[in-house]
C-alpha cells in the first residue's frame, strides 16, 4: 500500500521527474504519429496497387505475346471454372508519345488558357516522352481492376467501355482545333495499311483540302487515355494549397502521336532472325487517368486493345490475362498458392509468369514495411534516451531519499518493498508520459492536415510534397493495437530505466541510510 | 514478578573501514525486564546507537546471540527480522525522520500500511485510522493530522515519531536521544510522556541520553564503556555526563 501512496506523492511533488515525463511524451506522440501516417500511406498505397491490379496476371515471358488468344482464355475459363469472375487481356508495351503543348487565346476575356472558347495562337514544338503503353479492353478492365473510377469524365466513369471514344466536349475541342486545322484524314489509316511499318505512313499529311465541315464520326478515331502525370505538369513552386498546382498541357480532343514497335517481324531463310520495327499512329486523347499514384500517371497511357493489336500487328494476341477470382480475399495463402499451381499445369512456366498481385507488389510493400520498422526502431530510441534521463533522476531521487528509505526499512519494509516503490514510480512516469504523449499524438494525427497546411503557410514551402503522391490528402490510419503496443513497449523502457535505481534503494542497508546525513 | 523480555549475550560488533578495525561492541551482556524503563548513556562514540540498532534487528551483531522471550532473534531470515521491525520494535530517533512527504496522520500510519497490502488496507484503514487518531490525541496532536513535518516544531514531530512508533502496538521502545535536539522543557515534556506510557500501558523502553535529569527518571540506568553496559545508579550520573 505504502509503495502506491509514496510513489504517488513522489509523482506529485518532484518537478524534476516532470522532465522525463516530457521526453517519454514527446517520444510516445512522435511514434503515434509517424505509425498513423505511415500506416495510412501503406493502407492506401495497398489500396491503390491492390485496385490497379488483378487478382492473378499470366504474363507472357515475350514481349511479342501470346497467340491464340481465344484459346488461352478457354482454357483458363476451364480450369478456374466458377472461382473465375472475371478475365481481361492485355498488350503491355513502351512507347514514345510525342505531343505539343498549345495556347489557347481568347481575345474576348484576354486568357491564354482557354481551350474552350480561344483559338491556338502558338504551339510548342514537338515533345517527345516514353511511357508504358497498355492496350486494355475497358469492359472487362473495369471488372478485373479498379480502371473506371479514375477516369476523369465523369460520363466515362458510369460507363468505361465507351471510354476510348471521341464525345461530348472533347469531341468539340477537336472538332474545333484540329479538325479545321488539319482535316478528318489524319488519323484514319487504313486498317491493314498502316500498321506494318511505322516509315511510310501517316507521317506527312497532305494539307487539308477543306478543313471545315467534315464530318468526324466518319472515322473512328483511335482514342488514347492518359495519365494525369502525362496530361498535366506541376508547377515547381506550386504550394500544396493552390488548386491551380497542376498546369494541363494536354486537353481530351488534343492529338498525339504514339510509336512502337509491331510484333517481330520474322524474316532470313529459315525465319529464325526477325527484329521489331517502329510503328506509329496518331491518337485522340479522350480522357485523363488519374489514380493518385504517381508511379502510374505519369508513365502509362491506356489505348484499346483492338486498336493495340492492329498497331503491333497482334491479332488475337496478348502478353497478359488478368484474372479476377471469386472470393480471394478470403483465400489462404495454401488456395492461393494451388490456384496458381493449376494455372501453371497449363500456362508453361518456360513461356507464362503466372503471379498473384501480392507477388509483385510484395516488395514494395515490404520496403514501406521495413521503413516503418526502421523509423519506429528509431524513434524508441528517443524514448530510451528518455529512459536514460530517468534513470539517472532515480538515481539522485533514490540518494536524496536514503534517510527516508532507511526509515522505511525501520519500520519493517522489505527489501522487494522498497524496490516497488521505485518501480510504481517509474511505471507511474511512463504512465502519465505514454497516456499525455498517446493523447498528444492522436491530436496531432486527427488534425494532420490542418497541421501541415499551416506549417506550409508558415514556411511558405510544401511540407507534404504532393508530387510525389498525387494524394490531396495525408493519409492516416490509426491502428488502436498499434498504439496499444507503442504504449506497452514506451512503459517496458521506463519501468527498465527504473530497475536499477530501485535496486540500489532495495539493497542499500538501513543502518547506513539512518545514518546518513 | 518481571520477566525478561530481551536478552543479549555476548554481544561483538566492529566496522571495519579500509582494513582499520573499529570494535564497538566487545562482550556485552544485558538483560531487559518487561515493562521496564531502562536508559542507557555512555560517551558519544561508545556505541550506544550501535547497540540500538542490532537489539532492533536492523543490524547484525558479529557475535553473540540475542533473545525475545527466550527465541534467537539475532540469526533468524530477512523476512522475519522486517516483522520483527514491524510489530515487535518500535523505533524513536534523534531527527524525528518523518517522511516529509506525508501528513502526520499518514506518517503515523505508515508501519501499518508496510504491512497491508492494497486490498487488506482497503479492509483495515478504518480501524487503522482510528487507532492513529487515538495515538495522535495522547501525544497531543490530534489537531493537526493534515500538517506536513516540515509545518511542525521539532517536539510536535517527535510527538508524532513516538505515535507512528506506537501504532503497531510494540513490545519494546527503541528510542535513540529522543531528547537530543529539544530544548529541556520540551525534552522532558517528551520524556514524560514516555514514562507515563511506560507507567500506564506497561510499554518497555530502552532509551539513550546524555541528559543526567532525563535519565533520572528511567527505572534504571546502564552506561556504556568500552563496548560493554556496566549498571550506573542515578546519584552517579552529574559525573558521567562531564
Ligand atoms: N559505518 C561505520 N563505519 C565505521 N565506523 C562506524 C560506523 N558507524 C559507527 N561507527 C563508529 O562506531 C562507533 C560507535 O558509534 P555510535 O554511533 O554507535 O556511537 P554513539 O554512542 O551512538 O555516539 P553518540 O552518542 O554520539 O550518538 C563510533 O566510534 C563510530 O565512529
Ligand atoms: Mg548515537
Amino acid at each position: 500500500m505504502y509503495k502506491l501512496l509514496l510513489s504517488w506523492r513522489y509523482l506529485l511533488t518532484r518537478y524534476l521527474a516532470l522532465a522525463s515525463i516530457v521526453s517519454v511524451m514527446l517520444g510516445v506522440a512522435t511514434l503515434v504519429v509517424v505509425n498513423s501516417v505511415m500506416g495510412g500511406f501503406a493502407e492506401k498505397l495497398r489500396d491503390r496497387l491492390r485496385g490497379l491490379q488483378a487478382h492473378v496476371m499470366i504474363d507472357a515471358r515475350s514481349a511479342d505475346g501470346f497467340a491464340n488468344l481465344d484459346y488461352h482464355m478457354q482454357r483458363v475459363r476451364e480450369i478456374l471454372g466458377d472461382r473465375l469472375e472475371a478475365m481481361s487481356p492485355v498488350i503491355e508495351g513502351f512507347a514514345m508519345v510525342e505531343y505539343r503543348r498549345r495556347e489557347y487565346t481568347n481575345f474576348e476575356t484576354g486568357s491564354r488558357d482557354d481551350p474552350v472558347n480561344g483559338v491556338i495562337t502558338g504551339e510548342s514544338p514537338p515533345v517527345v516522352r516514353t511511357v508504358r503503353l497498355l492496350g486494355i479492353d475497358p469492359a472487362s478492365r473495369s471488372q478485373t481492376s479498379e480502371f473506371a473510377q479514375f477516369l476523369q469524365n465523369p460520363e466515362n466513369r458510369k460507363d468505361p467501355t465507351r471510354c476510348f471514344e471521341l464525345r461530348g466536349q472533347a469531341a468539340e475541342h477537336h472538332r474545333r482545333h484540329f479538325l479545321r486545322r488539319f482535316g478528318p484524314t489524319v488519323y484514319a489509316p487504313k486498317p491493314h495499311s498502316f500498321p506494318v511499318s511505322g516509315a511510310e505512313g501517316d507521317g506527312d499529311t497532305p494539307p487539308p483540302p477543306d478543313p471545315v465541315e467534315a464530318p468526324p464520326q466518319l472515322v473512328r478515331p483511335f482514342g488514347a487515355v492518359v495519365g494525369h502525370g502525362i496530361a498535366t505538369f506541376r508547377k515547381p513552386d506550386a504550394k500544396s494549397t493552390d488548386t491551380d498546382r497542376d498546369i494541363p498541357i494536354i486537353y481530351p480532343g488534343d492529338e498525339i502521336v504514339i510509336t512502337t514497335v509491331s510484333r517481330t517481324q520474322l524474316e532470313g531463310h529459315a525465319g529464325t532472325r526477325g527484329h521489331p520495327r517502329p510503328v506509329s499512329a496518331t491518337f485522340v486523347v479522350t480522357d485523363v487517368f488519374k489514380s493518385e499514384m504517381s508511379e502510374i500517371d505519369s508513365n502509362i497511357i491506356y489505348i484499346d486493345l483492338a486498336d493495340m493489336q492492329r498497331l503491333r500487328t497482334m491479332e488475337n494476341c496478348a502478353t497478359s490475362l488478368q484474372l479476377k477470382i471469386r472470393g480471394y480475399e478470403h483465400y489462404t495463402p495454401e488456395q492461393k498458392r494451388q490456384l496458381l499451381a493449376e494455372l501453371a499445369q497449363h500456362f508453361d512456366e518456360t513461356f507464362f509468369a503466372i503471379a498473384s498481385w501480392e507477388q509483385k507488389q510484395g516488395p514494395l510493400l515490404a520496403a514501406i514495411a521495413i521503413e516503418r520498422g526502421l523509423l519506429n526502431v528509431l524513434l524508441f530510441l528517443i524514448i530510451a534516451v528518455a529512459g536514460f534521463g530517468i534513470l539517472a533522476i532515480f538515481y539522485m531521487i533514490v540518494i536524496e531519499k536514503m534517510r527516508d528509505i532507511g526509515i522505511l526499512k525501520a519500520l519493517g519494509a522489505s527489501n522487494s518493498g522498497v524496490m516497488g516503490i521505485f518501480l510504481t514510480y517509474g511505471l507511474a512516469l511512463g504512465l502519465v508520459g505514454a497516456g499525455l504523449g498517446t493523447m498528444l499524438g492522436l491530436v496531432i494525427t486527427i488534425n494532420i492536415n490542418e497541421i501541415e497546411r499551416g506549417l506550409s503557410a508558415l514556411t511558405g514551402n510544401d511540407v507534404f510534397d504532393r508530387s510525389v503522391y498525387y494524394f490531396d490528402k495525408i493519409p492516416i490510419n490509426i491502428d488502436p493495437l498499434n498504439i496499444l503496443l507503442l504504449n506497452l513497449g514506451a512503459l517496458a523502457i521506463a519501468v527498465a530505466a527504473s530497475v536499477l535505481p530501485a535496486l540500489r534503494a532495495a539493497l542499500l542497508h538501513p543502518v547506513q541510510c539512518l545514518r546518513y546525513e | 514478578m518481571a520477566s525478561t523480555l530481551l536478552l543479549a549475550r555476548d554481544l561483538y560488533k566492529s566496522y571495519r573501514r579500509h582494513k582499520i578495525v573499529i570494535p564497538v561492541l566487545r562482550g556485552l551482556d544485558l538483560d531487559v525486564e518487561t515493562g521496564e524503563f531502562l536508559c542507557l548513556v555512555g560517551a558519544s562514540g561508545s556505541g550506544k546507537t550501535t547497540l540500538l540498532h542490532v537489539l532492533g534487528t536492523l543490524d547484525r551483531p558479529d557475535s553473540g546471540r540475542i533473545l525475545l522471550e527466550g527465541r534467537r532473534i539475532d540469526d533468524v531470515a530477512l523476512a522475519e527480522r522486517d516483522r520483527l521491525r514491524n510489530r515487535v520494535f518500535g523505533f524513536i530517533f534523534q531527527f524525528y525522520h518523518l517522511l516529509p512527504e506525508l501528513n502526520v496522520l499518514e506518517n503515523v500510519l505508515m508501519p501499518e500500511m508496510i504491512r497491508s497490502s492494497v486490498l487488506s488496507w482497503w479492509w483495515r484503514r478504518r480501524e487503522a485510522r482510528r487507532r492513529a487518531l487515538a495515538l495522535l490525541d495522547r501525544v497531543g496532536l490530534g489537531h493537526r493530522l493534515r500538517h506536513r513535518p516540515r509545518e511542525l516544531s521539532g517536539g510536535e514531530m517527535q510527538r508524532a515519531a513516538i505515535a507512528r512508533a506506537l501504532l503497531s502496538q510494540p513490545r519494546l521502545l527503541l528510542a535513540d536521544e529522543p531528547t537530543g535536539n529539544l530544548d529541556a522543557r520540551t525534552g522532558s515534556e517528551i520524556v514524560r510522556l514516555l514514562r507515563d506510557l511506560n507507567r500506564e500501558e506497561g510499554l518497555t523502553i530502552i532509551m539513550v541520553t546524555h541528559n543526567p535529569e532525563i535519565a533520572r527518571l528511567a527505572d534504571r540506568c546502564v552506561c556504556m564503556t568500552e563496548g560493554r553496559v556496566e549498571a550506573v545508579s542515578a546519584s552517579e550520573l552529574p559525573a558521567l555526563s562531564s
